[in-house]
C-alpha cells in the first residue's frame, strides 16, 4: 500500500490545511501583530513594542483571571468525572445483584434520558435560567426555598461564592453526558467479571474501585480532554450570568472575558490581543501536556 | 457482603445501601430536570404570574401568549431560517472535509502527521474570542461580513477539530485487514474509502453531526460580532433582542423552547445511535 499515497494525503488535507492557515494561523499572526500596538479598533495603528505585556504583568485582574481559569481547568474535570462515575455506577450496578443479575437503581432507564436534557439546552439559556436560580434577593429560586427569616444568600453577588456558582452550572451541564458515556463503557464490562468478583466477596465499593475504575480508564482520559475544553469555554456563562460581567470586583473574571471586554467595551484591541497571545501559549501548553499524558495518538 | 441465599450470589443487597442508592438517584434526577421544567413552567405562564415576587411552581393560568409574542416578532422567523441555513452549511461541509482529513490522518503515515494532530487538538482548545478581531477584519476584506456564508465558514473551522478527532478514532477502529482484503479483490484505494470505510464510519458521522448541529445552532457570540441584527441566528436574536428590553421572561422562555425544537427533533431521530456513536469513537484511540 505504498505507491501513490501522496496524492490522497494532499487531496484530503488541502482544504482543512487551507482553512486552518487562513482562519487560525493567519488570524493568530495578526493577533500577535496587534498585541504590539495600541490600536483601539479604529484609525491608525501605532506600534508600542511590549508595552501591552508589561501592562499585563502589572494588571491585578489578569492574575486573578488566570487563577480563575486554572481553578476551573482543575476542578471542572475532577468534579464532573467523579460525579458521573458515581451515577453511572449507580445506574448500572447500584441496585445490587438479584438472582445473579446486576441491576441499576430504580428508574435507571428514565434517568438515562433525563441526563441528556442539559445537553439539549443551549448554554446561553442555561445561563439565563441559573442566573434566576442564583438570584440574590427573595425572587431567586434558591433563596425562595429558604425560610423567610433567613437573610438572602448572595450567591453570584458574593465575591467568595460567585465562581463556585459558575463551576456548579458547568458541572451540571456536563455531568449528564459523562454519565451516559461512562454507562456505555460500564455496559461493555463483562457481567462475568462482576460475578467472579462477587463470588470472591467484593462489596459495591470494591467493585467500583477494583473493577469499574481501571477498566474505564481510557474513557475517563478522553473525558478529561473535553472537560478541559469546556473549562476554557466558561466565558459564555460568565458573560451572561455574573454581576457586571466577571464581577463582583473581578471575582468571576476569566481570560476570555477580559479579551471580550477589552475588545468591545474598552476599545483596547491591542491589549486584548496581548491577552489573546497569552491564552494561545497557555492552550498550547495544555494541549501538549494532555497529548503527552493521554497518548491518544499512539495508534 | 456476598451472601449465599439459596445458592444465588448476592452483592450489596443491604437494604440501607439500596435505599441510599435509590434516593441519590432521585435527588440527582430532580436537579437535572429542574431547569427544563422551569423553562416550560415560565413559558406557559401569563406575564403577571412570571413577574410576581413569589415564584409559582405551576402556571395557575395556562397561556400561549408568550409563544404568540415570540413568534410575532419581526425578526424571529428570518433569524430561525438564517440559523438553519448556516448550521446546514457548516455541518455538511465539516462532515465532508473532516472525513477526508480523518482518513488521511488515520490511514497514512506521512511527514508532519503528528504536527497536524497536535494542531487539531490545540485549535479545539483555543477560545475563539482571541481570534474574533482578525477574523472580522479578514472577512471584511473578503466582503463576507454580514453574510450567512461568512459565519458558516467560521463555524466550519470551529467544528472541524472535533469532527476530525472523532472520525479519526472511528477510522482507526476499522481493521486495516479489511482494506487489504478489498484491495486484493480488486478495489482501488478510492473504492476502499468509499465502499468500506465510509459505511463503517456511519455512527461516527452521526455523532459528529449531532455535535456540530448543536454547536452551530446555539452559537451566538461570533455571529453577533460579524453580522447586523437582520442576519442573526435564533439564539443571538433571542439573547440580545430580549435582554435589551429588560428581560421579558415569558417570551424569552417560549423562544428558548422554540429554539430547542430542532435540536430535540434531531436528537430523537439519531437517539438510537447516539450512545454507540459518541462512545465508540471516543474509546478507540
Amino acid at each position: 500500500m505504498r505507491h501513490g499515497k501522496y496524492p490522497f494525503i494532499i487531496g484530503f488535507l488541502a482544504v482543512p490545511v487551507a482553512l486552518y492557515a487562513t482562519f487560525v494561523v493567519a488570524a493568530y499572526v495578526q493577533t500577535f501583530q496587534l498585541s504590539l500596538t495600541s490600536w483601539s479598533g479604529f484609525g491608525v495603528i501605532k506600534y508600542v513594542g511590549f508595552d501591552n505585556f508589561v501592562k499585563l504583568w502589572e494588571d491585578e485582574l489578569f492574575w486573578k483571571s488566570l487563577r480563575h481559569n486554572a481553578y476551573l481547568l482543575f476542578l471542572l474535570p475532577i468534579l464532573t468525572i467523579a460525579l458521573a462515575l458515581v451515577f453511572a455506577f449507580l445506574l448500572n450496578v447500584g441496585g445490587g445483584t438479584k438472582g445473579g443479575v446486576t441491576r441499576g437503581v430504580w428508574g435507571s432507564k428514565f434517568y438515562r434520558v433525563i441526563f441528556f436534557f442539559p445537553q439539549l439546552m443551549a448554554l446561553a439559556i442555561v445561563a439565563v435560567i441559573f442566573g434566576r436560580v442564583f438570584s440574590s434577593d427573595k425572587s431567586g429560586m434558591l433563596n425562595g426555598l429558604f425560610p423567610d427569616s433567613w437573610s438572602p444568600w448572595l450567591f453570584l453577588a458574593d465575591e467568595r461564592w460567585a465562581l463556585t456558582c459558575i463551576l456548579a452550572v458547568l458541572v451540571w451541564q456536563a455531568v449528564g453526558f459523562y454519565v451516559v458515556l461512562f454507562s456505555a463503557g460500564m455496559g461493555s464490562i463483562g457481567e462475568e467479571i462482576y460475578e467472579a468478583a462477587a463470588l470472591d466477596g467484593a462489596t459495591r465499593v470494591t467493585l467500583f474501585f477494583r473493577i469499574t475504575l481501571p477498566l474505564l480508564w481510557n474513557t475517563i482520559q478522553t473525558g478529561w480532554v473535553y472537560l478541559g475544553i469546556a473549562a476554557f469555554d466558561a466565558f459564555a456563562l460568565v458573560n451572561i450570568m455574573t454581576v457586571d460581567r466577571g464581577g463582583p470586583d473581578g471575582a468571576t473574571s476569566v481570560l476570555a472575558m477580559m479579551i471580550y471586554r477589552n475588545t468591545f467595551e474598552y476599545s483596547q484591541v491591542g491589549y486584548a490581543s496581548a491577552l489573546g497571545v497569552v491564552l494561545f501559549f497557555l492552550t498550547l501548553t495544555f494541549a501538549a501536556l494532555t497529548l503527552r499524558v493521554t497518548r491518544r495518538d499512539a495508534v | 457482603m456476598a451472601r449465599h441465599d439459596e445458592g444465588v450470589v448476592t452483592v450489596g443487597r443491604s437494604r440501607v445501601g439500596t435505599f441510599f442508592a435509590n434516593s441519590t438517584g432521585i435527588v440527582f434526577g430532580l436537579v437535572m430536570l429542574f431547569p427544563v421544567y422551569w423553562v416550560l413552567n415560565t413559558a406557559f405562564k401569563p406575564d403577571k404570574e412570571v413577574r410576581s415576587f413569589t415564584p409559582t411552581f405551576w402556571p395557575h393560568e395556562f397561556t400561549l401568549d408568550n409563544f404568540r409574542s415570540a413568534l410575532g416578532e419581526e425578526l424571529f422567523i428570518p433569524s430561525m431560517i438564517n440559523g438553519l441555513i448556516i448550521t446546514a452549511l457548516a455541518v455538511a461541509a465539516a462532515l465532508v472535509v473532516g472525513f477526508l482529513a480523518a482518513l488521511a490522518i488515520a490511514r497514512f503515515s506521512f511527514y508532519g502527521r503528528r504536527a497536524i494532530i497536535l494542531v487539531v487538538l490545540a485549535v479545539q482548545l483555543v477560545p475563539f474570542l482571541a481570534l474574533l478581531i482578525p477574523l472580522f477584519l479578514m472577512l471584511q476584506g473578503a466582503g463576507l461580513t454580514n453574510t450567512l456564508v461568512g459565519v458558516a465558514l467560521v463555524y466550519l473551522v470551529l467544528l472541524l477539530p472535533y469532527t476530525v478527532w472523532t472520525l479519526r478514532g472511528f477510522i482507526s477502529g476499522i481493521p486495516r485487514e479489511l482494506d487489504e482484503a478489498a484491495m486484493i479483490d480488486g478495489c482501488t484505494r478510492a473504492q476502499v474509502f468509499w465502499r468500506i470505510i465510509l459505511p463503517l464510519t456511519g455512527p461516527g458521522l452521526v455523532a459528529t453531526s449531532v455535535y456540530g448541529f448543536i454547536q452551530a445552532w446555539n452559537e451566538f457570540i461570533i455571529i453577533n460580532t460579524l453580522n447586523d441584527p437582520k442576519n442573526q441566528n435564533l439564539m443571538a436574536w433571542l439573547l440580545y433582542n430580549q435582554t435589551e428590553r429588560g428581560t421579558a421572561w415569558g417570551p424569552l422562555m417560549a423562544g428558548a423552547i422554540i429554539t430547542s425544537i430542532p435540536v430535540v427533533i434531531f436528537f430523537l431521530i439519531i437517539q438510537r445511535n447516539i450512545a454507540t456513536g459518541l462512545t465508540a469513537g471516543a474509546v478507540k484511540g
